[in-house]
């Protein structure tokens, strides 16, 4: 029966190859094009002009580039606190004995990663909105109308405003992903430590951590990654403004590609952005196994 | 068997690919070393250029005689979306001349591609750069010159001194689509201002102003009024886009300042430059009035769709904005308090204390012209449907429906306009449009999208009071250098 319902192995091989083929260029062609064009300056349109490294020495100077950069890493070390962080205490408070109605916690917390970011970051920009935002409504409604502002017109903490949305999003996914893992540990391992006296913080510490230590580099990973190349949230709440005090890196090569048409230059952009997140997903991971291990746990 | 037929296939493959790659690199370096190459490679452009001249005269031709032979489809890129012909006079009109161009010509199947302006323009972009324009499309004056320097778009200049119409045209609106003597379309949809100040008129009669203050002084004094009596504040403003405050006030401020020659020599790119004393001025008080409490205090955050709703509101007795929102404005009071309706009023930007040009100057003009892919000519029957339907949306037909309709003006000129029919508040903005203000230029029509990306982006922060207007306009002067000026011929 069973030999009667398994394909051919060339057709297994041929099915495996689609995905494969759909990867290569998906990934890798619009990877190595967006290298090769790196090299020119082209306007878009057939005539390009092979200019070396000048786009390259164009992108080390470039002031909007590095800011951006840095405005990337605030939102990755905040979303590591906000989504990861946050996440995984819900997920302590969720599985504790004292918890109510598990389910509804877990299906209303994953709600928000399932709403397009556009719509996430358009009911945002309402919540900030200046004359009808309800966070206005709130300050003037509780007597503190003084201290009412246009949130999203604030330069020096406007990065923080866009990011609060993108942690809102996200604490559900990471809090699935954390539940799988914590589910997967001996239960008699907590309730061993629970006779022993350890608290509810130690236990967190120095059980918990380490046991899921391979699912956090996991949400590490994800996170890092995820927020190095966040673009929807802020283009729908700021475009990046005020001026640039909301730029991050992929939105700046949208624009350089896009509306300054400067294909050449966007795609060196490109590649400098998938540098960037190479090195800091990979920095980030090593500073992890690096604490980890400092606490002696392998 | 089958393992050797395919690796003789593949072999062949890649031998034929290497020497395809072999044969276009050897051809470019012969035409740049060897002189001889190099005058056959001219001879053969100059046998193109005659074929494609030949093509497009035989098309103008046919054109103009209405006799098209051509059976098969033509590709049309556009934004005049069904949501955006409502109310709007300009995309109305255009998408009924595309519907009675159809109708006209059963044969010709016109494929349509409708997008929303924001997605159109980044979609028009996106096609250009792989070279892969439709057949006929809407030009930005802006990308004028880079495309027509890459080829992508056909030489009209024979196409539009040869139309039926060319007598009738306004010749100002070709300005944005020139490159050198040269035209590369046909300027399509109504000839709308970007910058008029709609007020109130009721509201500033009771701050006792008969009309719109001329001076910003006395609209100052007007704002301890109008806040001392409900209102939030005297002018709605939204900038969220980036793109309002220069393409709805700063172009005309700047105008105010720095005259027309100036931006003339700008885009001719004969001395003029953005650091010049006067356009620092334009960017300073631009500045300055933004942070001088008379806007709404979110002018940076919302949008002009946001701004002109605190207008509609009836928070703020004055709205600065371009002839879009002037037809929403006017199409939503009409249906909703027909009081404050037949209220409206019009009136150019106040004039700066220092500013020493024209006072009643405000930018007007045809953003976006149709243009043809330069692959079109290839196919001289194809050609002429292209031209064909290029005079037509832009010709008089297109003209008279708007006027008629719509109290607006096309790039044919209409002879006596009559206005009876129309409601004052109609007649106002259509006086105020083309008969009683002095036009200037639209800033982002010309030059190079990535000037006026640095602009808009650099000028939104110091409409919030950081960096200075000095810093700014090197910026905006060095992306000039670099992304104009250097390509110049």
């Amino acid at each position: 029966m069973l030999k009667a319902i398994k394909p051919k192995m060339s057709t297994v091989v041929a099915l495996l190859f689609i995905p494969v083929v759909w990867y290569v260029f998906s990934v890798f062609v619009p990877l190595i094009t967006a290298l090769f064009y790196s090299f020119y300056e082209w306007k878009g349109g057939p005539s390009k002009t092979f200019t070396g490294f000048a786009n390259y020495s164009k992108l080390i100077h470039d002031a909007t580039f590095w800011q951006s950069v840095g405005h990337n890493l605030f939102i990755v070390v905040v979303c590591i606190i906000g989504q990861v962080g946050i996440a995984f205490i819900l997920v302590l408070m969720v599985q504790s004995r004292l918890a109510k109605c598990k389910g509804i916690h877990r299906t209303f917390g994953f709600f928000p990663s399932t709403i397009s970011a556009v719509y996430i970051g358009l009911i945002w920009t309402m919540i900030f909105d200046y004359k009808r935002g309800i966070l206005n409504y709130i300050l003037r409604a509780t007597g503190h109308g003084d201290t009412v502002k246009v949130w999203l017109n604030e330069p020096s903490k406007v990065l923080a405003f866009v990011s609060i949305p993108l942690v809102w999003q996200f604490i559900g996914y990471y809090m699935v992903i954390l539940f799988a893992a914590i589910a997967a540990v001996d239960k008699e391992i907590f309730e061993v430590a629970e006779l022993d006296g350890a608290s509810a913080f130690q236990r967190a510490v120095h059980i918990v951590l380490p046991l899921i230590k391979p699912m956090i580099l996991v949400c590490l990973t994800l996170c890092v990654s995820g927020n190095m190349k966040v673009f929807d949230h802020i283009y729908t709440m700021t475009e990046g403004g005020p001026g640039t005090a909301s730029m991050v890196m992929a939105l700046y090569g949208y624009k350089v590609s896009f509306e300054q048409s400067n294909m050449g230059y966007g795609s060196a952009i490109s590649v400098g952005i998938f540098i960037i997140s190479l090195v800091v997903i990979q920095g980030s991971r090593a500073l992890v196994n690096y604490l980890m291990k400092d606490k002696g746990v392998e | 068997m089958k393992k050797k037929v395919l690796s003789c296939v593949l072999a062949s493959s890649m031998v034929a690919g290497i020497l395809a790659g072999c044969g276009s690199s050897s051809s470019d370096t012969a035409a740049t070393q060897a002189p001889a190459a190099a005058a056959t490679e001219a001879a053969a452009e100059a046998a193109t250029e005659a074929a494609t001249e030949a093509a497009t005269e035989a098309a103008t031709e046919a054109a103009a005689d209405g006799e098209l032979a051509y059976k098969g489809t033509l590709n049309l890129m556009h934004y005049s979306t069904s949501e955006e012909s409502e109310g709007n006079g300009g995309s109305d009109g255009f998408r009924t001349m595309i519907q009675n161009w159809q109708d006209a010509h059963p044969d010709i199947d016109l494929e349509q591609n409708v997008l929303a302006n924001d997605e159109y323009k980044t979609q028009i972009a996106t096609m250009a750069a792989a070279d892969d324009l439709p057949d006929v499309f809407l030009l930005q004056g802006m990308n004028t010159k880079s495309w027509a320097a890459q080829g992508l778009i056909l030489d009209m200049t024979d196409i539009i001194k040869d139309s039926p119409y060319y007598a009738d045209y306004n010749q100002d609106y070709f300005t944005p689509f020139k490159d050198g003597d040269k035209l590369y379309g046909l300027p399509v949809l109504t000839g709308g201002t970007c910058t008029v100040v709609i007020y109130d008129k009721a509201a500033w009669k009771d701050a006792g102003f008969d009309k719109f203050p001329s001076t910003w002084e006395d609209v100052k004094k007007a704002d301890e009024y109008f806040k001392a009596n409900g209102y939030d504040g005297t002018i709605a403003f939204g900038n969220g886009g980036q793109w309002q405050a220069n393409s709805d006030f700063l172009s005309t401020i700047g105008d105010r300042y720095t005259g027309k020659d100036w931006f003339q020599s700008i885009i001719d790119g004969s001395g003029a430059a953005f650091t010049d004393d006067e356009f620092v001025k334009a960017l300073q008080f631009t500045a300055d009035i933004f942070q001088s409490g008379i806007f709404n205090p979110d002018y940076n955050d919302v949008t002009n769709e946001d701004a002109r709703e605190y207008f509609i509101a009836g928070e703020y007795p004055a709205f600065i904005g371009g002839n879009w929102d002037e037809s929403y404005i006017a199409a939503t009071l009409k249906e909703d308090d027909e009081e404050a309706y037949n209220n409206l009023g019009f009136a150019v930007l106040p004039q700066p204390a220092d500013a020493t040009q024209d006072p009643d100057s405000q930018n007007i003009g045809l953003g976006y012209a149709m243009a043809i892919n330069s692959k079109v000519a290839d196919d001289p029957d194809k050609l002429a449907a292209a031209v064909d339907f290029c005079y037509y949306v832009t010709g008089p037909d297109f003209a008279n429906y708007v006027a008629t309709n719509y109290a607006l003006g096309g790039l044919t000129k209409v002879a006596d306009v009559d206005l009876s029919s129309f409601s004052q508040v109609d007649q106002d903005f259509y006086d105020y449009s083309y008969v009683s203000t002095t036009p200037c230029e639209i800033y982002d029509s010309y030059v190079d999208p990535a000037v006026w990306s640095v602009c808009n982006t650099e000028l939104q922060s110091l409409m919030n009071g950081d960096g200075d207007a000095k810093t700014v306009a090197a910026d905006i002067q060095k992306a000039y250098e670099e992304n104009y000026l250097s390509k110049l011929k």
